[in-house]
């Protein structure tokens, strides 16, 4: 029997924790600069999904992230929970970046890294745009698989068959390597980090760091290379409603039946 | 003459505004004529043609009912490597066509579909691609304005894609309503295009083991919706009652859905579907900001929670606080000897 070694990378992003962004007294937007930072929980599903495959294959997971030095815990929670080796991808050049330069950055990582799998959240909850897997497989004409809710690791064919959830229906699907592999969010559940791999983690751990130049992109990314801008933004105006609160489920009846005549 | 800009674009090159109508297996997904209609204003504003696209195998009906529902001509790609749907195929065919014809806008459905290969055609091509897009118009330069929720919803953001072409955006089933079909509508062997499959079987990294489609409710033509959000902890029978005694259809927020309760089809929200029913009953809903997005174009809404500081009271119409197990079974049967909730044809 033939031993193959997959290269499994996980991409992962820190992101404001969604339930603890407050409102700003006095702008009344939502603040999400004092909201803690934590792991895109969808990517947390993503790292489950490498693991699991690791546990059938032999396999090496590698976390990535692209972001600021500040985001490395995220990178830290990864290790601790099996990853063998994680990158930080950090540049001032980056700044500025939509999801085309992104998608490019992490697209090079990951060959540079040797992926056979790319895995990730199906999106990110503070853009939720999900163009980001999709777009590392277009940048580098590898398959891709979104909306995965289980995958079956087919090492002898050098594939991947995972199951999709199609809106109504699933499929599965066998796609040839290298593949990027978006997670549906909620169907992997995340495995708890051993004591010994925490402190592992957060005290022994470094990164790899990786800068554009050190991806050969110093001239394709950040904000001249975007080819989408912000140009303006406006407060959403709530839908007035009533807001009356009733006492009994006869009141509410009567307000229902209201509706219809 | 018109000349490149600085990202080596031509944008005076590209006109028309493109629509992609999504089928499978022959059936059309609802969201492509919402687009279409939409897609009506921006062409018209523009002078330019609506062009609906249509990939897929044995797509003659298809292209005729985009025809009857506005579009000024219909490009088709008709092979069986794009039957059933694969990123792969449908990407490099979509991205050629793109290439070879040059269109300004492209709207494509925000469906599971849409949102996995529009990046297939959008890296390649350098092309701006908006997701989840609310609203959408064009300035007086024929520049797209897509707009979109930022920030948990309580912002919209314009994104604009001023230097590179075309300007692509997803658009969640919905958003927009259908127009009717016009069966009278004239047209002829010019207005539908079979153009050049640029995909080959072998060419293809992927393949298709088995489909299944289950439950393909679609809540967006809902006259009536009774919603389930976390706080009824997966039990569902009591909204199910309701729902029954008052002929509504059953739908959840992004909670349940995460949790595995209700099917994603029936998700109701800025990553879900958007509805406009009469009558919207939210059943242990919260009332995030990122699931108002998605109701607030109903007519009444009425909110059942046991948190009586839960915000969703503040976008009800009417609301009751208390366990969601006693009120909805005692609603259910208030509602069904009521002979005014029965539903008239």
């Amino acid at each position: 029997m033939t031993t193959v070694t997959w290269t499994i990378v996980v991409g992962v992003k820190q992101v404001p924790d969604a339930d603890e962004v407050g409102i700003d007294p006095d702008t009344g937007r939502l603040d999400r600069a004092s909201a803690p930072a934590v792991m895109n929980p969808p990517d947390r599903g993503a790292l489950e999904a490498a693991l699991s495959i690791k546990d059938v294959v032999d396999a090496r997971v590698v976390a990535m992230t692209m972001g600021p030095p500040m985001a490395t815990p995220v990178l830290e929670e990864a290790i601790a929970m099996g990853c063998d080796d994680a990158v930080l991808i950090t540049d001032r050049a980056f700044a500025g970046s939509d999801t085309w330069p992104t998608s490019l950055t992490l697209a090079r990582a990951a060959e540079q890294l040797g992926a056979d799998i790319v895995l990730a959240g199906e999106e990110t909850t503070d853009s939720s745009t999900g163009q980001v897997p999709p777009g590392i497989a277009a940048h580098n004409g590898w398959a891709q698989l979104t909306y995965v809710e289980a995958v079956e690791p087919r090492p002898e064919e050098n594939r991947l068959v995972a199951t999709r959830d199609v809106e109504g229906g699933h499929e599965r699907v066998a796609a040839d390597l290298p593949v990027v592999v978006a997670v549906a969010y909620g169907e992997f559940d995340p495995r708890p980090a051993p004591l010994h791999r925490k402190l592992y983690a957060e005290n022994d751990f470094e990164p790899i760091e990786w800068t554009a130049e050190d991806l050969d992109i110093k001239d394709e990314v950040g904000l001249d290379v975007s080819p989408t801008s912000v140009g303006g933004m406006e407060t959403v105006q709530p839908v007035e409603r009533k807001g009356e609160v009733v006492e009994t489920a006869d009141d509410l009846a009567e307000q229902i039946t209201e509706v219809y005549s | 003459m018109s000349e490149p800009n600085d990202a080596g674009i031509d944008v005076d090159e590209y006109e028309d505004v493109w629509v992609f109508v999504e089928e499978h297996a022959g059936e059309v997904m609802p969201v492509s004529w919402e687009l279409l209609e939409e897609g009506k204003q921006l062409s018209e504003k523009l002078d330019q043609d609506l062009v609906a696209l249509v990939i897929g195998e044995d797509l003659d009906d298809v292209a005729e009912a985009a025809l009857e529902r506005g579009a000024n001509r219909v490009l088709v790609a008709d092979d069986p490597v794009f039957e059933p749907y694969r990123a792969d195929p449908y990407g490099a065919q979509f991205r050629a066509m793109v290439e070879n014809r040059k269109p300004t806008i492209v709207l494509i459905g925000g469906t599971h579909t849409g949102r996995d290969f529009a990046g297939r055609v959008a890296v390649p091509t350098h092309a701006g691609l908006t997701a989840d897009v609310t609203e959408i118009d064009v300035d007086d330069d024929g520049l797209l304005q897509a707009r979109r929720p930022a920030f948990g919803g309580d912002i919209l953001a314009t994104i604009l894609c001023e230097d590179h072409r075309p300007q692509m955006a997803t658009i969640r089933p919905g958003v927009f309503e259908a127009g009717d079909r016009d069966p009278t509508v004239a047209f002829d062997a010019d207005s539908i295009t079979d153009v050049d499959v640029v995909v080959d079987e072998s060419d293809t990294v992927s393949e298709v083991l088995e489909r299944e489609i289950g439950d393909t409710a679609d809540i967006t033509e809902a006259e009536r919706i009774v919603a389930v959000g976390a706080g009824v902890e997966g039990d569902l029978e009591p909204a199910l009652e309701l729902a029954e005694s008052i002929d509504a259809k059953l739908a959840a927020s992004r909670a349940a859905v995460d949790e595995g309760w209700v099917d994603g089809s029936r998700q109701v929200g800025q990553t879900g579907k958007t509805v406009r029913p009469e009558l919207y009953v939210a059943v242990g809903i919260s009332g995030a900001i990122q699931h108002l997005e998605g109701m607030n174009k109903s007519g009444t809404v009425i909110a059942i929670n046991n948190d009586p500081n839960a915000p969703i009271f503040e976008h009800a119409d009417y609301g009751i606080v208390g366990d969601f197990a006693a009120v909805c079974p005692d609603l259910a049967e208030t509602l069904a000897s009521d002979e005014r909730t029965e539903v008239t044809p």
